[in-house]
């Protein structure tokens, strides 16, 4: 019965969404385009993913195992919050997920489209042509509803496509893959990554609209600016998840290990780090408007490339949980995303031909333009590294591999220039920066990085490159801090006490600052990210119960072992205590485990953590038996300050959201009358 | 403070700061490296030869253990980093390096970024030059 409902549901989509993107197309040639008219295909969109969604979840959660679905990701002993999240765990769930997000967001474009916007109303027809290929995927070859029609054991032997066949039900689904079962993050990191995703449809849809009907200013930015804002959190709020899933629950005690599919969601999170930049110079200073296109094409590009490696299987990932036709068919989209775009952006090249009003490159602009290029060179040369491989393979059939030292070596060094061009262009001004200026709006940063600099060399770094990147963030904290106290101070003058002026700062311009708490953000990330992986202590240390071993001022005694069984996995881990250097006051007892998976015959590696202000201390059980363990014992400094770097980022975001929108309105116009003007 | 004291510091402090770095690292030797960080080191760069994409590091495979213990027997043995890597290429092939050689097809993984690098600044500076040529044009 849900599948017939569900499948039902899906069919509402995709028919809703052809006639979306058949009357966008239509109305929005009418002389007074009315999106009145597109209300039933939209409502009807929306309906239909929302529906999809809820069906596959009334499924999962009553264990109707006749869904093919349900019985292989999922079993009765399955506990309640992996139940929820294997809506999303597998490949056609996840498929379901991203329809339902961009059902949702069509809808809530529709709402912000008036009468006579011919802009929106296309937009809204390209939105539907996009859901035309999620819904028709999952009406196809990643259909969440097939059925069972035959069962061996606890498995389906043979499925339907139709969900009017004859269905049966094993007794028992299989279960969802342990790690990703492992960990209440996996519920919560997939939907932010895919809100991300899918956000980048509204700016990708207006920016089509525009190339088609040559509304080539920047009024399809002015209306995307805050799409791109609320997709951009979401990924960079995704991503961090993923890495602190990874930490939590891979074991080896990182966060990140330049995987494919990591590179895959970190490619469309570095090019849209650099449209929301660039974007920002052509509201300004209406430069960079070809530029703009292409960010915003090769971003939504992307996210279906990410998509494709996930779940294709082409590339060999600890994250390609999936193989299936399915890779094809994203391919094929990604073809025609890439080609189609592409080849229109090249028909309206000769009119998009952006006026470069360049004064000089030691400006705002000039920096924002650095940046631009080395986010640029910086996803260019993931992306390559990522696919290397693949191109050596299929040019001389050799098997090559390129991992960390190679994306390392890429990444410290841009992060230094990033971080320098960041610290110069936080405060620079528009259009010309002279020296006298730069100099008056940098000198605090460079004392401030000076500074810690010596600070952590008297401290005891003596890494190079650590130094040069607390330096360098000491720089940037120092210029956007000494510039907000100096903007503060006028108004602390004119007589408002300290606190009211710097909030009055703020509220002046919440774009502005919300930029640059995002860019505190970034400045103690790459501190964290500096001082986790050139200062992180590695040991592995056989143990005996009732022994104990100092590590870096840590005494790891361990205490006994233990094991139990828990719903769908055994579990057998050691209490061990951390106590002061002396080894007589414990403060803390973490309990680092093996899971062990019987269904599955996996065995994860379920390492504990304790963070203090200075260390994160992780255990992770290399071995255990009767006598004793191998403990492997990991001693991270300053891990909190990524976290904690990654939610000011995300607060720096929210904040510029609530920039008031008609405050650029009167610069818009100014913009678009120059470009006129031009032309 | 008085002026004159002001612009005294900011000449005093980043002259003390750079003087006392410049210092440090003139004369501090970072001493011999920890067996552990090499040990690491190498287990990064290293490809787990039955994994999919997972470097000897982060695997959690019966085979990336035992070959782990190999990278700190040789280290503890008095090999080099180099010696160490050349055992592993011996035995699995270039394709156990994730830090592929810059040497054949590898030069294309380091030319085609820096390519694009040289092209992008080609193109920030052709910005620049249109807009001079453009004025002069204007004038």
């Amino acid at each position: 019965m849900i599948a017939v409902a569900g499948y039902t549901s899906i069919l509402v989509a995709l028919v809703s969404a052809a006639a979306l993107a058949v009357q966008g197309w239509r109305v929005s040639h009418t002389p007074d385009p009315d999106p009145a008219r597109l209300k039933i295909p939209t409502i009807g969109l929306a309906v239909g993913g929302i529906g999809a969604f809820t069906l596959l979840e009334i499924g999962i959660l009553t264990h109707d195992f006749t869904i093919a679905y349900v019985a292989k990701n999922t079993a009765l002993a399955t506990p309640f919050i992996f139940l929820l999240a294997a809506g999303w765990a597998a490949l056609a769930g996840s498929v379901v997920l991203w329809g339902l997000m961009l059902a949702v967001f069509t809808w809530l474009v529709w709402r912000t489209v008036r009468r006579g916007d011919g802009l929106g109303v296309l937009a809204l027809g390209v939105m539907g042509a996009v859901a035309v290929f999620w819904f028709g995927l999952m009406a196809t070859a990643a259909n969440p509803f097939e059925v069972c029609t035959s069962v061996a054991g606890s498995f389906c032997a043979e499925t339907s496509w139709s969900p009017l066949a004859a269905a049966v039900a094993p007794a028992d689904g299989v279960g969802p893959n342990p790690l990703l079962a492992n960990h209440i993050l996996m519920a919560v990191h997939p939907p932010l990554l895919y809100v991300g995703y899918v956000g980048f449809t509204v700016p990708f849809a207006f920016a089509i609209a525009a190339l088609t009907r040559s509304e080539l200013g920047s009024v399809w930015l002015y209306r995307t600016h805050r799409w791109s804002l609320v997709a951009w959190i979401f990924l960079t709020a995704g991503i961090l998840l993923g890495g602190w899933w990874s930490y939590e629950v891979l074991g080896w005690g990182g966060y990140w290990a330049w995987d494919p599919v990591e590179n895959a969601a970190l490619l469309p999170w570095v090019t849209a780090t650099a449209f929301i930049h660039s974007a920002v110079v052509q509201q300004r200073r209406s430069m960079l408007q070809a530029w703009n296109f292409t960010l915003v094409i090769i971003t939504f590009a992307l996210t279906i490339f990410g998509t494709f490696l996930t779940r294709s299987g082409v590339i060999a990932s600890v994250h390609a949980f999936s193989l299936s036709a399915v890779g094809p068919t994203l391919l094929a989209f990604l073809a025609v995303v890439v080609f189609g775009s592409f080849g229109l952006f090249a028909v309206r090249a000769s009119a998009v031909a952006s006026s470069p009003r360049m004064d000089s490159l030691v400006s705002r602009e000039g920096f924002i333009l650095l940046n631009n290029l080395l986010m640029t060179l910086f996803g260019f040369t993931i992306l390559f590294g990522t696919l290397y491989p693949l191109l050596v393979e299929a040019f001389t059939g050799r098997e090559v591999a390129v991992g960390r030292p190679f994306f390392d070596r890429i990444s410290v060094p841009l992060a230094f220039l990033l971080l320098l061009a960041l610290g110069f262009g936080a405060t620079a001004p528009w259009r010309v920066a002279t020296g006298r200026v730069l100099w008056e709006r940098t000198r605090v940063g460079l004392n401030v990085g000076l500074v810690t600099a010596a600070l952590a060399l008297a401290a005891g770094v003596r890494s190079i490159s650590l130094l040069g990147i607390i330096g360098l963030a000491g720089f940037v904290i120092g210029n956007i801090v000494a510039f907000f106290v100096h903007q503060s101070g006028r108004a602390h003058r004119g007589g408002k006490p300290w606190i009211a002026a710097l909030g009055s700062t703020i509220r002046s311009d919440k774009g502005y600052w919300g930029g640059q708490i995002a860019h505190l953000g970034m400045a103690l990330a790459a501190v964290a990210i500096g001082t986790t992986s050139v200062l992180a202590v590695r040991t592995e240390v056989p143990l005996a119960v009732g022994e104990s071993v100092v590590v870096e001022g840590y005494c790891i005694q361990y205490l006994e072992p233990f094991s139990r069984t828990e719903p769908e996995r055994n579990v057998q881990g050691a209490r061990v205590a951390i106590l002061d250097r002396t080894c007589s006051t414990t403060r803390a007892v973490l309990e680092p485990r093996l899971h062990e998976y019987p269904k599955f015959g996996q065995v994860i590696t379920t390492p504990r953590v304790w963070t203090t202000w200075v260390d994160d201390v992780y255990l992770s059980i290399a071995a255990i038996d009767a006598e004793g363990m191998r403990l492997k014992v990991l001693v991270f400094p300053l891990q909190w300050l990524l976290w904690f770097a990654g939610s000011v980022i995300v607060a720096g975001g929210l904040l510029a959201l609530g920039r008031k929108p008609g405050r650029r309105s009167s610069a818009s116009k100014r913009g678009d009358r120059i470009e006129h003007a031009d032309a | 403070m008085p002026e004159r004291a002001k612009s005294l510091v900011w000449l005093i402090v980043p002259a003390v700061a750079i003087a006392f770095i410049v210092a440090n690292l003139w004369s501090g030797d970072t001493g011999p490296e920890d067996p552990e960080a090499r040990a690491y080191g190498l287990a990064t760069s290293l490809k787990c030869p039955i994994c999919a994409g997972e470097s000897l590091a982060g695997s959690q495979t019966d085979l990336a253990k035992d070959l782990r213990a190999r990278i700190d027997e040789e280290i503890a043995a008095g090999k080099s980093d180099g010696e160490i890597i050349d055992l592993f290429v011996a035995a699995y092939g270039e394709q156990v390096l994730l830090d592929p050689p810059s040497t054949g097809w590898g030069v294309v993984l380091w030319a085609v970024p820096l390519g694009v690098l040289a092209a992008g600044v080609a193109a920030i500076f052709g910005l620049k030059r249109k807009e001079r040529a453009r004025t002069e044009v204007d004038a």
